[in-house]
């Protein structure tokens, strides 16, 4: 791609969002000044980056509102008092407890669900539901996509992934339930025209049609799935059954789009590419986009993003790293690798602070768009080189309504479970969650 | 693993949970001559890293010592025979066994292992249903539709599972998935079917108003024009073929007078047609005339014959005034072209256009037939009153015949019983049944095809004689042969050789500039091209490890050294005697996926020799352990095979690295992207080392004649292939296939015929367990 062309685009995204969803959530600002709950429904994101960091120059050196950004989280200056950088965070269930090697396959199954995946290769899958998924249920009945998956790397092919692994956990951080993965997007056009393609040009008689026809055809294949299931048992029974909630989701969405007549046309002025884009940071810039344009439409208010697949093995040449990103971090100490282990680090980084940049850039309920929301970003992987689970590098991004104490470096016990975190976050959402994945409970501190 | 409900299955779930009740009443005395042998020599030997407390490698002879003799530990047993013969066990730097205790122990095992495999076990095995996954989409729409643009470009990614994207387990449907078909879907049609059929003729209108006026009182009003006088328009019109056209006047008029209104239609100056315009001012009416026409520019003019105005006359009747009123001319044709062409996926789903009064029975066969071949089984009158029910709707909404059938086509392409092979279990008693005609058509066809069955698959279904092994065995080669069959080789092929990681791959440029997307593409072309060559013109699968032919464009050709080829084109090379190519292990393709983007890693590709070729993948490292690679902390200034050698140092390591990196050394002359180099920077390459069991090597041309001389490697492909075609991982009950493959393709020069014959008709490709809640 040139680069006038993804200049416009990216202006086109700009003067869109100005131009659009905004009305919807004025009409929502409470009477009271101090907009803070209600105001805007809350969001939740959850980004995820392999192979584990450099813990040295990721983890700030003081504790408190007094903390320095060391050289990985640097790029985060813009929005530092808007992050909450959390040490000391652990996923028991990473661990190998007894199951033998594959620590990049399990460090993204667990990464959400804090559940020990099952290690197999294909002939049963299970982990557990994520906390986006389990969030989603309840924060997702009002919008038309109860949560978004998002990543930047397509899912792996061919072969295997890691050590008696299916590829399916290597693949995937979010899981409707504990036997089903829930595919991430990867290519930005399609993740658009999903989101938002029935609304280029308003709604027309012709979609509304269009709507009533799709949803004959899915009544139609809704009877055929009934009729099969009386006859199937067993593994068939339970294919049959995603099958068939599916369907209902995209019933459901279907009647949300019916209910929802007067939203605000979404144009697109100029083109997002046709496929995925060639350049990493160009992908990667324009997922962000899609990430922020669903949550500033209230399209929907969960969302996961895979930044790499775990294990992943991609060389960052644009920030002069020719290695694998897998085999560099196997570093062994070398400080040459380090250091470039570190700038990966922060080349990812500064995905993450483009996407909080914008964020915070949206005017929402008297405050920012970064205000009502809850965004962790994080490895399941401490080290690299040494495969663990403990310590591992986490940060809390945006204030959650008020209820999270920002612009500081939190310490908190050794092995505490980052379930704790998720369960915290799940009840500051309203979730009426009491534990989630390994918690031993909600995180203590998170408000100051 | 699945427990079915025979008597010693459920005795071994108990054994799991309470080992000594099951064991001793089970154990023969066979097996306690077998225990009193080995449980010496294992305790002095094994047992210190292989027990209950400590299993190293996932490995447990306590327990196997204890109820490891069933049928489904005849591996175990295996792998221990294996590795004693190769001297693998016990590690160098442990006490080792006299020859006459190796063998002692090599002998009772193997005895146990032929004792077990005596164990018939008749369980063919339940696969789970497969959805298609995103190659089979494409392919059967292809072939179902006659369209073929890749409609699963942009579907999710199957899961893999077992090495494959193919099995039933692992392949899930989301809701992102789900969209992803109706829209799908919907494009298929949309490409399939023409809407407009029969095609409406051209049609050129000229608006009166705007005519060139000849006459008096003659003017526009509004969008007609008004005549009161004798006169008239003309203007200009073009014809470009030759043929029959209609020319159709929209007109009315003012009645006064005798007579009513004249219209005259001329030609060039020609008169063609008088009408008499009866119809009054306001209610506009048609007059045609048809004619045949030559093409070239015409003049076209509309006249009024017979004005009349008497506001005076005595009679009233005749009192008035008499006006004729044009809005407009159409020229419409040629009326009499032949029909066009019709795309090819137009005509296989609507051979024949209905007229009026049939449209409904044309539109039942059509979906009758349609739903048959897409369910890929014969569909009931059921099924097709709800297809119909969609087409009615469609109409209902205006649509016309093909947009109705069509419609229903999107239900088909959406429905279940299109998107998954289901195997329904029929209310029959046992434990198993054998498949169906059709079942056993639709395994056929996806297995090599990786798309749905042919007319003669569904023909041969339909009479039944597809039940029949000789049948299959036929129709399995006859596949073979079809240039179909080459989705198995990329899908298969791709996957077992791991070279569809090749797209992913981002060697360095700034250490191998010589790399570009070209160079990526013939990579893999020559590849499946060879692997094609082997699978389908039945050669020996001994020639994917070593062979004396390849196939080049001159890209790669000069990226191999190879010199006299020319062009883009790829063509079949043979190689010279003593060439550094051949087979797949020095394939620029393998090679690369098996570096890191910067350097070659003679620990990656030891490791997939080992799991690829030869089926034999290291034991996992002991948990929380970091995976050994290369570049310790060692002087940077020693070869990349110096540096590596402090794997070995470490005699925890060393058992598998001993294993790994010496197969990974006899590589080291091919760089990370498969180019011939003699040094690696300042160092020469030493290609030379020894396996476990003491076979020495010098370079890759030794390494191959070793691995060809393994049975490993025909064992380790057929598993690979067994899986792949079954679409579920393998069963302790397949090791049975896998035997009788290996003797097929040992007495028949290790021609793939033979192992396809094999497995198609093999009790698991054949049959299927039926679950109880089914019953």
């Amino acid at each position: 791609m040139n680069k006038s062309q993804s200049i416009s685009r990216r202006t086109l995204l700009r003067g869109m969002g100005a131009a659009m969803a905004l009305p919807m959530l004025d009409v929502m600002k409470p009477a009271a000044y101090g907009a803070t709950k209600a105001a805007a429904p809350m969001r939740m994101a959850f980004m995820f980056v392999p192979n584990g960091v450099n813990l040295h120059r990721w983890t700030p050196s003081t504790d408190g509102a007094r903390f320095e950004l060391p050289f990985v989280l640097d790029p985060l200056a813009p929005v530092k008092n808007d992050i909450t950088v959390i040490t000391g965070l652990t996923h028991d269930k990473g661990r190998s407890n007894d199951d033998g090697p594959g620590d990049h396959a399990r460090s993204a199954g667990v990464f959400l669900t804090g559940a020990q995946p099952l290690k197999s290769q294909g002939s049963q899958i299970r982990v557990g539901v994520s906390v986006d998924q389990a969030a989603a249920r309840y924060m997702g009945q009002d919008t038309r996509f109860a949560s978004l998956e998002l990543g930047a790397e397509a899912s792996r092919g061919g072969g295997k992934c890691d050590s008696g692994y299916s590829c399916a956990y290597s693949n995937n951080i979010s899981w409707r339930d504990a036997d089903t993965p829930v595919a991430k997007e990867v290519n930005p056009r399609a993740v658009f025209e999903r989101l938002f393609g029935d609304a280029s040009s308003g709604v027309s008689k012709e979609q509304i049609k269009r709507r009533a026809q799709r949803r004959s055809l899915l009544d139609f294949v809704i009877e055929d799935a009934r009729a099969l299931d009386k006859k199937v048992s067993g593994a068939d029974k339970q294919k049959l059954d995603e099958y068939l909630t599916a369907v209902r989701e995209i019933e459901q969405r279907i009647q949300a789009a019916e209910q929802q007549t007067d939203r605000q046309p979404i144009r697109m002025v100029g083109d997002l590419p046709e496929g995925v884009p060639d350049s990493y940071d160009e992908h990667l810039r324009l997922m962000g986009d899609m990430l922020v344009l669903a949550f500033q439409t209230d399209t929907t208010r969960v969302a996961s993003y895979m930044l790499a697949n775990a294990g992943s093995n991609l060389s960052y040449r644009q920030i002069g790293v020719g290695d694998g990103h897998h085999s560099l971090s196997h570093h062994q100490d070398d400080p040459v690798k380090l250091d470039k282990i570190a700038r990966i680090n922060r080349f990812h980084v500064q995905q993450l602070s483009y996407v909080l940049q914008r964020l915070k850039a949206i005017p929402e309920g008297g405050g920012s768009l970064l205000d009502n929301c809850m965004i962790v970003y994080g490895s399941g992987i401490s080290d690299g080189n040494k495969h663990n689970n403990e310590n591992l590098p986490v940060l809390l991004a945006g204030g959650g309504q008020g209820s999270v104490l920002t612009g500081r470096h939190m310490r908190v016990p050794q092995e505490t479970p980052l379930c704790n975190l998720y369960l915290s976050m799940l009840q500051r959402a309203g979730v009426p969650a009491t534990s989630f994945g390994d918690s031993t409970g909600a995180l203590r501190g998170l408000e100051g | 693993m699945r427990f079915v409900f025979s008597g010693w299955r459920f005795c071994l779930g108990l054994l799991v949970l309470s080992g000594a009740f099951c064991a001793a009443a089970e154990l023969s005395f066979h097996q306690k001559k077998v225990v009193a042998g080995l449980e010496p020599l294992m305790k002095e030997f094994c047992i210190s890293c292989h027990s209950s407390e400590k299993q190293k490698g996932g490995l447990n002879l306590e327990e196997l010592l204890q109820s490891g003799f069933q049928p489904q530990h005849g591996e175990q047993w295996e792998t221990l025979v294996s590795y004693m013969e190769k001297r693998e066990m016990p590690p160098e730097n442990k006490p080792q066994p006299t020859d006459a205790q190796r063998s002692s122990i090599i002998h009772l095992s193997e005895s146990v292992v032929a004792h077990l495999k005596s164990i018939v076990v008749e369980n063919p095995g339940r696969v789970t249903v497969r959805r298609l996954n995103r190659d089979e989409y494409n392919n059967t729409i292809r072939d179902l539709v006659g369209v073929d643009f890749e409609p699963a470009a942009d579907f999710p990614g199957d899961e893999v599972g077992y090495g494959f994207d193919n099995i039933g387990d692992v392949l899930s449907l989301s809701p992102l998935l789900l969209e992803k078909y109706l829209d799908a879907a919907e494009q298929i049609v949309d490409k399939a079917l023409v809407k407009n059929y029969p095609p409406k003729p051209n049609k050129s209108r000229h608006e009166a108003e705007k005519m060139q006026r000849a006459g008096d009182s003659i003017r526009a009003e509004g969008s007609v024009l008004g005549l009161y006088r004798d006169g008239g328009g003309r203007d200009k019109i073009e014809i470009k073929k030759a043929g029959r056209y209609r020319i159709r006047v929209r007109a009315s008029g003012d009645q006064a007078g005798l007579e009513p209104p004249k219209l005259g239609l001329r030609l060039d100056g020609k008169e063609l047609k008088v009408y008499e315009v009866r119809n009054s001012r306001r209610q506009m009416k048609y007059f045609d005339h048809e004619l045949k026409l030559e093409p070239g520019v015409k003049r076209i003019e509309v006249a009024y014959l017979n004005n009349y105005v008497n506001n005076d006359h005595p009679d009233p009747k005749l009192r008035g005034d008499r006006n004729l009123f044009v809005d407009y001319v159409d020229v419409i044709g040629p009326l009499d072209l032949p029909l066009p062409q019709l795309p090819k996926s137009h005509a296989m789903i609507i051979p024949k256009h209905p007229d009026r009064k049939s449209e409904k029975q044309v539109a039942r066969n059509v979906l009758n037939r349609f739903a048959s071949r897409a369910y890929r089984r014969p569909v009931e009158k059921r099924d097709v009153d709800r297809l119909m029910r969609l087409y009615n709707l469609m109409r209902h909404d205006g649509g016309n015949f093909q947009e109705g059938v069509g419609f229903a086509i999107q239900g088909i392409l959406t429905s279940p019983h299109f998107l998954y092979r289901w195997e329904l279990d029929p209310a029959v008693d046992g434990d198993s049944r054998t498949l169906q005609s059709y079942e056993i058509a639709s395994r056929l066809s996806y297995f090599l095809w990786g798309s749905m069955p042919d007319d003669r698959l569904f023909e041969l279904a339909k009479s039944g004689e597809l039940n029949k092994p000789e049948v299959i065995e036929q129709e399995a080669l006859r596949m073979l042969k079809n240039p179909k069959a080459q989705a198995l080789v990329e899908n298969f092929g791709g996957q077992w050789l791991q070279v569809r990681n090749l797209k992913e791959m981002a060697p360095d440029p700034e250490h191998f500039p010589a790399f570009n997307e070209s160079l990526r593409a013939d990579m893999l072309e020559e590849t499946f091209r060879f692997m094609g060559e082997v699978m389908t013109k039945d050669l020996s699968l001994l020639a994917l490890l070593d062979a004396d032919f390849t196939f080049l464009n001159e890209r790669l050709a000069r990226h191999y050294g190879i010199p006299g080829v020319k062009g883009d084109e790829f063509r079949k090379v043979s190689l010279k005697p003593g060439s550094n190519r051949g087979g797949v292990l020095t394939q620029a393709s393998v090679l690369t996926i098996t570096s890191n983007p910067t350097r070659t890693s003679p620990v990656i590709r030891g490791k997939w020799i080992l799991e690829q070729i030869l089926g034999t993948p290291p034991p996992p490292p002991p948990p929380n352990v970091p995976e050994l690679e290369e570049g310790d902390k060692v002087d940077q200034t020693a070869s990349l095979r110096e540096r590596l050698e402090v794997h070995r140092s470490n005699p925890d390591c060393a058992v598998c690295h001993n294993k790994l990196d010496p197969l990974g050394f006899a590589l080291e002359n091919y760089d990370a992207i498969g180019a011939w180099r003699d040094h690696e920077g300042r160092f020469p390459i030493d290609p030379s080392g020894e396996l476990p069991g003491g076979d020495a090597f010098d370079g890759a041309g030794d390494l191959k004649k070793i691995l060809k001389s393994r049975e490993d490697f025909i064992r380790s492909f057929s598993r690979n292939l067994l899986t792949y075609a079954l679409g579920r991982g393998l069963e302790y009950y397949d090791q049975s296939v896998v035997d009788e493959a290996c003797k097929a393709l040992k007495s028949n020069d290790h021609r793939f015929s033979s192992l396809i014959t094999i497995i198609v008709t093999s009790r698991p490709f054949l049959n299927r367990n039926i679950e109880t809640a089914a019953k």
